[in-house]
């Protein structure tokens, strides 16, 4: 059985649907892709997996469990992480505390009043091993406003992979990327894709193709074609985008 | 930039040179504050108010929620303590326990209101609280005692079993405020760099990012609430101690929105201290400006509509951009430090 | 029932000076995202200007004084009503420049500055005006009181709703069926539009924040007769225009004229029963219903709430 699977998911707002009826699903240990063009409820669909919108039909299964319709914190606590297309963090703290702060191990002290944070060596350790896969090592002090674009990015990665997932969503990881902070990306998600299982929006084509075992194209608020790189090369649809993000 | 999430490179420590120097200063102000030119009672009104600042600014400054109705929970304590005197008995702890008590329950009963509101309708939320209980203390007079409130407060003793002291001088009274004053200030400094501190700060820094990481936020909002209004009775049992009589005005949005002002002036958007220099400020220029002309609330006014304009980091980010400049921030791991 | 009938009356009549109170209010609200907790200093400031024009002021004793005092009330209250509100407006422009070092940046600052200026209005109408109550003189043909189907009402208060209702309208048409009124509710969320329109953007908040203010001040001119004039008659109007807004939902016009007149019926009603209660019902009201509708009544997403 897939580790996460959404069946039927249909959305909408008022009057507008965004999603028609999304199935998707993601097996264990693989890197999973999500395409499509702007607006077609890439970003809606992530929302409504993870629990910030709540569907309004279908169901989401996580690891054997229901998970439709709870509320983030409850999906974020049972493994499932997630980062976000507009950067999302913690701008007042310097970057190993947005680390720290997503450690499953600090959670657990989330009613210590008195006890301090900073020369925990149980949490430092575990935060330095997170920042040295996403190569922050050396910054872990800076404040995070202070990072560079692709630092942030980086730091949004880490962020989501410091709650000590099973499965990882990124929301456009490329998203403002330059050539060589994309081509880190590539090395950073190969080095993590044998720990973790992966799904990510993409408009990136090559970016996606060269990572991803499946791939998922939604477009009108359906999944208009699914399968690995392979297969999909000869889809109409993503040939005619694949030619326009070449050219 | 400052912010109040900077990490102090001594956030570990139970007791650090400025606590200690705050102890000294607090501890030697009935020797020095008469030949200053004021009078010891301004002592007591400081430290109290520091008390109701430094919970306050839980909410306000380190979770970023802005309560504009904290005035009630101080004045729920005062009600609480007086009417723990005149009709239970003549205790301080006793007093001091049903004002922490009576101010946090009154505080976790609109905290499950509000902790689920947001920015303009949790300020609203809060004002529309705060008017309740005043309009409450004012209308129940066969309670409250109405718009003059409850009169001659008795001034317990300090019992602590093996013996006990007179509490009636303004002296004692300040020292036993000035004792608690400087154990709140510790545990608050604490708090404030303990996971729960951290966390209230992550939710003011991004709460949606704080609920995607696993955290229960109105969870959080619920618990600093309660814990600011309990704060924020102790004050106010100690106030009623201090005036000898609890009455209506301190629940009035009046003195609910002086807090905000002293909070945001002394600078507790960005700085644990900004509450206490806030405080200090106030009743300086209250008694100072206060003795020079009648319309001192205009100056203050003026003050603090030209702060909110030109330096909303307060007096204290005005003085760590002073002093910036001698000492480079220099980052070394905290770990190593030990 | 026709022994509360009065009462409901009485809830309509003080629902509608309720929603003129919260008409500037809402519409600062509405387009810039400002809470202007300086409306009810503003709405007292309006009344004392036109006490002061009515009174002559500091000129009582010259000769222009002498003159204008022997004029019969109806023309000085008259000029009062319309220059009152001008100079709140006036004076809430100079507000609007300061505010504009808070755009920007989160909206607890615009609500922090525009307490600061409600203390310091206050207090310079103590410095101004003296602490003691004062009273505006009205014209004899709106004073006193009138038989209606054996019932007997103030005059004035039927005055007071029908001017407010006329009011109200007035804005409703401003807002949607002049282009004026189109340009100002784009400017708040589509500031590029009112610059393609050729229209600057600073002017427009300027002229917006004159006009909420000048209705607070017109609010005043008309209330006061009913509710006395006072340095702190702010807090008391500011905070039922709060509870107006929260109740309607922010941004929504037809939202706080109907919460404005819920507000009103309660209090009249709770008046009926219990008088000391009765501005205690708004709150409940308020807590009632933001308790379960996060946006109140009518709400639409907004700034505000981050």
């Amino acid at each position: 059985m897939a580790l996460f699977e959404a069946r039927n998911i249909h959305k909408r707002f008022g009057s507008s649907v965004v999603l028609e009826d999304i199935s998707l699903s993601f097996e264990e240990g693989q890197v999973n892709g999500i395409m499509g063009p702007n607006g077609a409820g890439k970003t809606t669909c992530f929302h409504c997996l993870t629990g910030h919108y709540k569907p309004s039909r279908g169901s989401i299964v996580f690891d054997g469990t229901d998970i439709t319709g709870k509320p983030p914190q409850r999906i974020a606590r049972m493994g499932v992480s997630r980062s976000f297309q507009m950067m999302n963090l913690f701008d007042d703290a310097c970057v190993i505390e947005n680390i720290i702060l997503a450690l499953p191990e600090f959670r657990r002290r989330y009613a210590q009043v008195t006890s301090s944070v900073f020369n925990d060596k149980v949490l430092l350790t575990q935060a330095y091993e997170v920042l040295d896969q996403v190569g922050l090592l050396g910054q872990e002090w800076q404040p995070s406003l202070s990072l560079s674009y692709g630092n942030r990015r980086a730091l949004e990665i880490g962020v989501a992979l410091a709650a000590n997932p099973r499965i990882v969503f990124l929301d456009e990881p490329t998203s403002g990327l330059g050539v060589e902070a994309t081509r880190q990306l590539v090395k950073l998600i190969q080095k993590l894709r044998d720990r973790y299982t992966i799904v990510m929006i993409e408009h990136d084509m090559r970016f996606l193709f060269e990572l991803a075992d499946q791939i998922s194209v939604i477009h009108w608020g359906q999944v208009i074609a699914q399968g690995t790189p392979d297969e999909l090369q000869s889809n109409k649809w993503v040939q005619r985008s694949a030619l326009g993000a070449v050219a | 930039m400052v912010t109040l999430s900077d990490i102090s490179r001594r956030s570990g420590q139970w007791i650090t040179p400025q606590i200690a120097v705050f102890a000294l200063v607090l501890l030697s102000l009935p020797f020095w504050i008469g030949p200053i030119g004021l009078y010891q009672y301004i002592g007591v009104e400081i430290a109290i108010w520091i008390i109701f600042a430094l919970g306050f600014n839980l909410l306000f400054g380190y979770t970023g929620l802005h309560s504009f109705g904290h005035g009630a929970y101080l004045g729920v304590g005062a009600y609480a303590f007086g009417l723990f005197q005149l009709h239970v008995g003549v205790s301080l702890f006793g007093g001091l326990l049903a004002a922490i008590l009576a101010a946090g329950v009154a505080g976790a009963v609109v905290a499950s209101f509000v902790s689920h509101r947001r920015g303009i309708y949790f300020a609203l939320m809060t004002i529309a609280f705060g008017q309740l209980f005043w309009f409450g203390a004012v209308k129940m007079h066969w309670i409250t005692g109405g718009e003059d409130g409850l009169l001659n407060i008795p001034r317990p003793d300090l019992n602590l079993g093996v013996t006990s002291f007179d509490l009636s001088g303004n002296t004692a009274l300040y020292y036993l405020i000035a004792t608690l004053v400087i154990v709140i200030t510790i545990l608050t400094w604490r708090a404030v760099n303990s996971p729960f501190g951290r966390i209230l700060q992550a939710i003011r820094q991004n709460e949606v990012r704080a609920s995607f990481i696993g955290y229960e936020v109105w969870w959080f909002k619920w618990v600093v609430f309660t814990l600011s209004a309990m704060f924020a009775g102790l004050a106010g049992g100690l106030f009623s101690m201090a005036q000898e009589s609890a009455y209506p005005d301190v629940m009035s949005l009046h003195q609910s929105g002086l807090i905000v002002m002293m909070v945001l002036v002394g600078g507790g958007l960005v700085n644990f201290w900004g509450p206490i220099l806030g405080v200090v400020l106030y009743f300086i220029a209250r008694d100072v400006l206060g003795a020079i002309t009648e319309t001192w609330l205009l100056w203050y006014g003026l003050m603090f509509v030209a702060m909110v304009m030109f330096k909303p980091e307060g007096l204290a980010g005005f003085l760590a951009e002073l002093k910036r400049p001698s000492e480079p921030e220099t980052w070394t791991k905290p770990a190593e430090e030990q | 029932m026709t022994l509360l009938l009065p009462h409901i009356f009485n809830g309509l009549t003080l629902g509608l000076l309720f929603a003129l109170i919260a008409l500037g209010f809402t519409l600062i609200v509405g387009v810039m995202e400002v809470i202007n907790l300086a409306h009810g200093s503003l709405f007292g400031l309006g009344a004392y200007f036109a006490l002061t024009i009515i009174g002559a002021g500091w000129l009582s004793d010259t000769t222009f004084g002498v003159w204008w005092l022997s004029l019969p009330i109806a023309p000085r209250y008259i000029l009062a009503l319309i220059l009152g509100p001008i100079f709140a407006g006036l004076a809430g422009m100079v507000l609007e420049l300061a505010l504009r070092r808070t755009y920007g940046k989160v909206p607890l600052y615009g609500l922090l500055l525009t307490f600061g200026a409600a203390l310091v209005i206050e207090e310079l109408i103590r410095l101004g005006w003296g602490t003691g109550e004062q009273f505006l003189q009205l014209p004899q043909s709106i004073n006193g009181a009138v038989l209606i189907g054996g019932l007997i009402f103030s005059k004035y208060k039927l005055f007071a709703a029908g001017f407010s209702m006329l009011a109200i309208a007035a804005v409703w048409v401003f807002l949607e069926k002049t282009p004026y009124g189109a340009i100002i509710k784009a400017g708040a969320h589509d500031s590029e539009m009112v610059r393609a329109l050729g229209f600057d953007l600073a002017r427009l908040r300027l002229l917006v924040f004159g006009l909420g203010a000048g209705l607070a001040g017109l609010a005043g001119v008309i209330m006061v007769p009913i509710w006395g004039l006072r340095p702190h008659v702010g807090v008391d109007v500011v905070i039922p225009a709060f509870l107006i807004i929260a109740l309607g939902g922010v941004g929504s016009f037809w939202g706080s004229v109907t919460a404005a007149i819920l507000v009103g019926l309660s209090v009249g009603i709770t008046g009926a029963y219990a008088p000391a209660w009765s501005m205690m019902s708004m709150y409940i009201l308020l807590i009632l219903v933001v308790g379960f509708r996060t946006r109140g009544l009518f709400g639409k997403k907004s700034a505000l709430e981050n």
